[in-house]
């Protein structure tokens, strides 16, 4: 009853707060089925969407006369706008092979990519895209697949930093040098600060002493004292005058990624190839408390079901693939992805590839081994709040939510079933692909 | 002891008393009780604490072979935090011990290698490349080696986990000593020279610079540090020779320089033993090795059946190792490092005694790595690794059940996919049915484990009677 009443004084408001966008303003969108990730499965659901937003949804709202409304055919699903947190679509170029944790994906986007179009028709509206190289590579991003210039396309920068960790002494150094450096830093600038501390105390000292000085002249005790302390001061006027306000020495930004990832401000994606580097990269980090996630490639031969009690423990995310994968030296299949998502990792699931045919068959792929045994519900936010959750975008991404953008995937059937097609996908606000009548 | 009780303690204390139900009656007033009566909790939750830290491992029933000859047929072997606590029988076994009931099986120490590659997984230092899920350290498990050299590290194969695998950090100092390279015999011997004459210069000059406190040290610039280190006896030096000309040459420069050489290989070192014995060296040999005799030579040459026999009897320690130091699945089977104990079986062939073939799969490589105070041999203190067999170790058809390292069961032939099926296990000794208490040991269902406990002289109520039917509750 509330939200009826809020909605129709919402719509009473809207018309005369945009007046000139008369059609581009509300929206209503009627569905068999919404699936809202954060609240679950919604029946017979409306959407209203405005300025890009979804402003609200729920079960059978009352839609005001004169909003354009979209009735969905009988048994068609809406689905928050597909996250694939870790691609390179639409990227080129050769990345380093040691640390560079400064570096930025963010400045080698290509907007004019053919790549991003074809991501959009697999119902992907937000990329998270990482810088290439082996090693520290960089910062990634998160783009909506669409625009005219890179800044238009991102959603947020700094997303994640990319650390590649292998089982060697160079790749476990990488992360403890970047602390080390962080280290050797830090007490450098305490050293400054306390210096410039210590040059502010003696500037007041000076003016007192100064004053005291013509105060009292025949304490022989007193004139010690005042010409230790002139001596002092002389010394500081040889050395410099200390300015007022304090410059801290400048950070690298080499060094400030490590900051960043110790502040919290940065988290991690550690990619890995085998459960011995799951436990190196512990051993890298030592006692330093980070963010940080595990990016682990399933389509190889892989042993990490090995250690997937301990990584669910953690209850860090997992990025992986939608594939079952065998056991080594067997013909045994493995649904690692949900063996990793039942011991407590949060699952977040990423196309088999990079290439547009995985892209488009990543629903199909996740649909395989969720018949495997892998939780439904799981699934359907790992492609979609998890890695917003692992962007840290999900106030904008990831669910059908009041507030979030309009990223909606519209499906003529259950998203898992190998029969289902992808009807329309909305773009903050606007269909920017399929054929769904407006 | 009574202490004076302040007015307004006093009174508090009659409140307390007033309010408080009789519960507390017998409640005295003054801080102290109080603070004691805290402080033996506390000290109860300490060691509580300690108790959660502490972790245990039983093998029962089995026969436990020390590796230095001895055998208690039988017994129990009780592990605390990883290293052995107690070895005999009737040991009280704690609460939540994680007991393997290994009745009618034989307990060895873990073997030992002098030489491998892969088993680690990585190639180059250890603790940064150890990958402790890999196949080939699984395998090696499988044959029974729980501890190895690989990369001039005396590592550990600790299944699962990366801490703690490095033993000894440096084992040896690789030389070369090759006659038919003069270079190698002249560079070496420069090297010794100068280092020697180091180390008399600098012992001169701890004696002279007790008296005249400002003599200067002599100067280390110039001599080769490695070189020190073999003098001084903290590595080895290690060399790699066959011929007997070379170990002539190698066994002299050793006793000329004071050191005790290893030597890889050392397949003609049977008819050079004495000197090898007198320069106190050691051979990492394989007995199945073969070497044609030069035409050459007029004397005596080429591989022997007997080498490691007679450079036994010359005091030689021999450390013996498969002809490949890796896992290897292709090739002609026998040759790799999963036949490890074959290979030592081989020299037994040659007259070897059999203790000291064992010897040189176990103590003899640990004396190497420097760690026989920790394995090579089962002895109260030393770490748990132990192999549980089916049978003699040397012999060609045992296969080892399960391994364990520090007192975690890191192998077990029923669960992995390599041997479960050669032979399995009898269901009733790897799925007990009867749960155990504590101490308890299960009925011994094998005839021939029973008549052994009988041998040892055993009057455990327990185990030693063969009706059994009273014991079953």
């Amino acid at each position: 009853m509330n939200l009826t009443l809020s909605l129709l004084a919402l719509i009473a408001l809207a018309p005369s707060a945009l007046p000139a966008r008369s059609s581009g303003g509300l929206l209503a969108l009627r569905v068999d089925r919404a699936e809202t990730i954060a609240n679950g499965t919604m029946e017979h659901a409306v959407i209203l969407i405005e300025d890009g937003k979804i402003v609200m949804i729920g079960e059978d709202l009352p839609i005001d006369r004169g909003i354009p409304v979209i009735d969905l055919p009988a048994g068609w699903i809406v689905l928050p706008g597909l996250v694939n947190c870790y691609s390179r679509a639409g990227m080129d170029g050769k990345g380093p092979s040691d640390s560079k944790p400064e570096l930025l994906a963010s400045s080698v986007l290509y907007p004019a990519s053919e790549a991003y179009p074809e991501v959009i028709e697999a119902g992907i509206t937000t990329l998270g895209q990482y810088p290439p190289g082996n090693g520290i590579p960089g910062q990634a991003v998160a783009v909506r697949p669409q625009g005219d210039t890179p800044e238009s396309m991102i959603v947020a920068d700094n997303v994640y930093l990319k650390v590649i960790l292998r089982a060697t002494k160079a790749s476990k150094k990488r992360i403890s040098a970047g602390f080390k450096k962080l280290d050797e830093y830090l007490e450098k600038e305490k050293k400054n600060r306390e210096k410039w501390d210590a040059a502010q105390e003696k500037k007041k000292k000076k003016k007192k002493s100064s004053k005291k000085k013509k105060d009292d002249d025949d304490d022989d005790k007193k004139d010690d004292d005042d010409k230790k302390d002139e001596d002092e001061d002389k010394k500081d006027d040889d050395e410099k005058d200390s300015p007022d306000v304090y410059e801290p020495i400048e950070l690298k930004p080499e060094v400030k990624a490590f900051k960043d990832l110790r502040d919290g401000s940065l988290d991690a994606l550690v990619s890995i190839s085998k459960s011995a580097d799951y436990l190196h990269f512990l051993d890298a980090l030592g006692e330093e408390e980070i963010g940080w996630s595990l990016r682990i490639p399933l389509t190889r031969e892989i042993d990490i079901f090995l250690v997937a009690d301990k990584i669910g423990e953690d209850g860090r995310r997992v990025v992986v693939e939608p594939t079952l994968s065998l056991h080594p030296g067997t013909m045994r299949a493995r649904n690692i992805a949900a063996e990793l998502s039942r011991a407590g990792a949060k699952l977040v699931l990423v196309p088999r590839s990079d290439s547009l045919k995985s892209h488009k068959a990543w629903l199909r792929h996740t649909g395989e081994i969720v018949a495997a045994g892998l939780d439904r519900e799981t699934a359907l936010r790992a492609m979609t709040l998890e890695p917003a959750e692992l962007m840290g975008v999900e106030d904008r991404i990831g669910s059908l939510e009041e507030g979030k953008d309009a990223n909606l995937l519209i499906v003529n059937g259950d998203p898992f079933e190998p029969g289902t097609s992808i009807e329309g996908v909305m773009l903050e606000g606007e269909f920017v692909f399929g054929e769904v009548n407006q | 002891m009574r202490y004076p009780i302040e007015p307004k303690a006093w009174i508090a204390t009659l409140f307390a008393l007033l309010v408080a139900a009789p519960a507390s009656a017998y409640w005295t007033p003054g801080d102290d009780d109080k603070k004691s009566s805290e402080d033996a909790e506390d000290a109860e939750a300490d060691e509580e604490d300690e108790e959660e830290q502490e972790r245990w491992f039983a093998a029962v029933g089995g026969d436990v072979h020390d590796g230095s000859g001895g055998v208690l047929r039988g017994a129990t072997l009780l592990a605390k935090n990883g290293k052995i606590e107690e070895i005999g029988y009737d040991l009280y076994i704690p609460e939540d011990t994680e007991t393997l009931d290994v009745s009618g099986y034989q307990i060895w120490p873990g073997l030992v290698s002098a030489a491998s590659s892969g088993l680690f997984g990585g190639s180059s230092a250890l603790e940064d490349t150890v990958d402790p899920f890999n196949r080939s350290m699984v395998l090696a498990l499988g044959s029974g080696i729980t501890s190895a050299v690989q990369s001039n590290q005396a590592g550990k194969l600790k299944r699962g986990e990366i801490e703690g695998i490095v033993m000894t950090p440096k084992v040896f100092t690789p030389f070369s000593y090759k006659n038919s390279d003069p270079r190698t015999k002249t560079g070496l011997e420069k090297k010794l020279a100068e280092a020697s004459a180091y180390r008399r210069e600098y012992m001169q000059w701890e004696e002279d610079v007790k008296k005249d406190k400002d003599l200067k040290a002599p100067s280390k610039k110039g001599i080769d540090g490695s070189t020190l280190e073999v003098l001084a006896g903290t590595t080895w030096a290690k060399f790699a020779a066959d011929s007997r000309t070379d170990l002539l040459g190698i066994a002299r420069l050793a006793q000329r320089y004071g050191f005790r050489p290893v030597i890889e290989g050392c397949t003609e070192g049977w008819t050079v033993a004495d000197e090898l014995g007198r320069a106190g060296a050691f051979a990492i040999m394989t007995p199945r090795g073969r070497k044609t005799k030069s035409e050459r030579l007029v004397r005596d040459g080429g591989s022997s059946i007997e080498n490691a026999a007679i450079l036994h009897g010359a005091g030689v320690q021999i450390a013996i190792v498969p002809a490949t130091t890796s896992i290897s699945l292709n090739g002609i089977v026998g040759r790799d490092m999963m036949h490890l104990p074959v290979e030592a079986g081989f020299a037994i062939r040659g007259g070897l005694p059999e203790q000291a073939a064992l010897d040189a799969i176990t103590r003899v490589p640990a004396r190497l790595m420097r760690v026989e105070h920790r394995v090579g041999s089962l002895e109260v203190g030393k770490d748990c690794d132990l192999i549980i067999t089916d049978g003699d170790v040397l012999h060609y058809q045992t296969f080892v059940q399960w391994a364990v390292v520090e007192g975690k069961v890191v192998y077990n032939k029923e669960e992995e996919l390599f041997f479960a099926h050669i032979r399995p296990r009898p269901e009733a000794a790897f799925a007990p049915e009867a749960k155990l208490d504590a101490g308890e040991t299960l009925e011994p269902d094998d005839q021939e484990a029973s008549s052994e406990e009988e041998e040892s002289g055993e009057d455990d109520s327990d185990d030693g009677d063969d009706d059994g039917d009273d014991d079953e509750r």
